[in-house]
């Protein structure tokens, strides 16, 4: 019981991470940034470089730090070249699609041709194992647990207390009505995009420590940060946090007492099953 | 033109979409503490007149604007706030998922530049002015009509302006919240705000107004004491579409 719930938070931990920057995005500019999952492989891979003796051997800290600085440059060179071109056109919600669709598949094939398909991983911040209420588990993942809130945390304060988070989300509400008050939209959604892709490094990062790092390690989160979103409920943060821990949850308790061939099914059951009675999500609200 | 005792003079503003003119060729002055008053029937170009001098979301193709002393026609739209001219718009902007003292805060901090602690004391003041202290920590879009209405001008009145915009504050209001309004609007002038007041009420509009200007296919028909106006025969045509003159030819 006690390494289903351990489980499930590390899972929930990463999906809120991903799927919170996802949801950022969504909320801010309308458009679903379909290179989230390559931005956290890059995140991932940069740190391995940096880090890695097979690399510049730089030990994990530098790793970390420089992945760090590379997402938030990446998640705004993303939006210069594949977002802000089509804002305000028409279709411009299903041309982002095809535009970060494609960004993700070149930076999935950089990284294949950069550094080759052999398997990689970080190595591990904490190492060994800790004992929690009676439950032994890896430090590791100990981290990921404590981590995620505290980042998750520290973005919802910069979001309800600084300048440029109280930007973000009045943009995300109207924001036409933001331009008018002189608010600079094009750098807000640069500094959105920034945040959105840092976070997917962090998550990255904690996935390269726990599995191994991939060409394609991020199409699976990505594929759950959407269901995580749309059961939170479009662009809700708390929604998103929510969802991803319940996802989480759900997914490590059917594989544990069920089966792990049928967790899609009581996944998607669960899901559908909500989203029925609240089809904006948990905490969605009609539009 | 100019002088210390004017804070807005306006000469020769114009504004062309293509073949439509929407505003052409409007001069005029606002004394310090004077609310002047805007009418004209719709599509008169009063709101466009609005968007020229404070240049959001569109500029003017011709014309100068001096405020304070200063010519503010090529500023852009956060300059002139900051200089000290606010303005309220028709439609709106409120944020309705921020709270009342963040929807104003955005107001300090993007439109005032303001920070920290002068952006606190703003806000509160703000606040405390258009008596939305209680409601400070509610939800924008709990607010009724004209709860919004007063947030939307304790957004502007947050950088303390010299001269206030105000684009039909009373539209959707009853005549018991007209009424606060009225009071609202003179109380803002008696601090030290002179007014540039859009409104299709007349009543309300001639009861603050010391001089109403009218306006008609964009361009400025007339201007006087509200006495004056109610009783011209032009005024009456434009916002009858020429129905007085045909029955006074029929007659």
């Amino acid at each position: 019981m006690s390494s289903v719930i351990v489980a499930g938070l590390v899972s929930g931990s990463i999906y809120a991470l991903i799927a919170s920057g996802l949801s950022l995005v969504w909320g801010a500019l309308g458009v679903f940034n379909f290179a989230h999952g390559a931005l956290l492989m890059a995140g991932a891979f940069v740190a391995w470089f940096v880090s890695d003796p097979a690399g510049l051997d730089l030990g994990l800290t530098a790793g970390v730090l420089t992945s760090m600085i590379f997402m938030i440059a990446a998640g705004g060179v993303l939006y210069v070249l594949l977002v802000r071109p089509w804002l305000g056109k028409p279709a411009a919600e299903l041309t982002v699609i095809m535009t970060t669709v494609a960004g993700a598949m070149f930076l999935e094939n950089l990284a294949l041709y950069t550094f080759g398909a052999r398997l990689k991983a970080l190595d591990q911040v904490v190492t060994g194992t800790v004992s929690v209420a009676g439950t032994a588990m890896q430090a590791q993942n100990l981290l990921v647990i404590v981590l995620a809130p505290v980042l998750l945390g520290g973005l919802a304060l910069f979001l309800k207390l600084s300048k440029h988070g109280l930007a973000i989300r009045a943009i995300a509400q109207n924001d036409e009505a933001a331009r008018l008050l002189g608010i600079r939209i094009e750098r807000t959604y640069f500094l959105t995009f920034a945040v959105s892709a840092l976070l997917a490094g962090v998550a990255g990062v904690m996935i390269g420590g726990l599995f191994n790092i991939t060409p394609s390690m991020g199409s699976d989160p990505l594929l759950r940060a959407f269901l995580v979103v749309v059961f939170g409920g479009l662009g809700s943060l708390p929604g998103t946090v929510i969802a991803a821990y319940l996802i989480g949850l759900i997914e490590a308790a059917s594989s544990y007492y069920i089966g792990i061939y049928w967790t899609p099914v009581v996944l998607f059951s669960v899901l559908i099953l909500v989203l029925l009675v609240r089809p904006n999500g948990l905490l969605g609200r009609a539009p | 033109m100019t002088n210390s005792d004017t804070i807005l003079a306006v000469k020769g503003l114009g504004k062309s979409f293509g073949s439509l003119v929407a505003v052409d060729d409007v001069s005029f002055t606002i004394r310090r503490g004077e609310i002047l008053g805007i009418a004209g029937p719709n599509g008169a170009g009063k709101t466009t007149l609005f968007n020229l001098l404070s240049r959001n979301p569109i500029v003017a193709d011709r014309g100068h604007v001096i405020f304070d002393g200063q010519r503010i026609d090529r500023l852009s739209p956060h300059r002139i706030f900051r200089a000290g001219l606010a303005r309220t718009f028709q439609k709106e902007t409120a944020f309705f998922k921020l709270t009342v003292a963040e929807n104003v805060r955005l107001g300090a901090v993007y439109g005032a530049g303001l920070r920290g602690a002068a952006a606190n004391a703003a806000v509160n003041a703000a606040l405390e002015m258009l008596e939305l202290t209680p409601l400070k920590h509610q939800e924008a879009g709990a607010l009724t009509v004209y709860g919004t209405k007063r947030l939307m001008i304790a957004s502007a009145m947050v950088a303390s302006p010299k001269l206030l915009l105000m684009d039909e504050p009373a539209s959707g209001l009853n005549t018991i919240e007209q009424a606060e309004l009225k009071t609202l609007i003179l109380r803002l002038r008696d601090q030290g705000t002179s007014i540039l007041l859009i409104e299709h009420i007349l009543p309300l509009l001639f009861g603050v107004s010391e001089r109403v200007m009218v306006m008609d296919f964009g361009r400025k028909l007339t201007e006087g004491s509200p006495a004056e106006i109610a009783r011209d025969p032009r005024v009456i045509d434009a916002y009858l579409g020429g129905v007085n003159s045909e029955s006074a030819h029929a007659a």
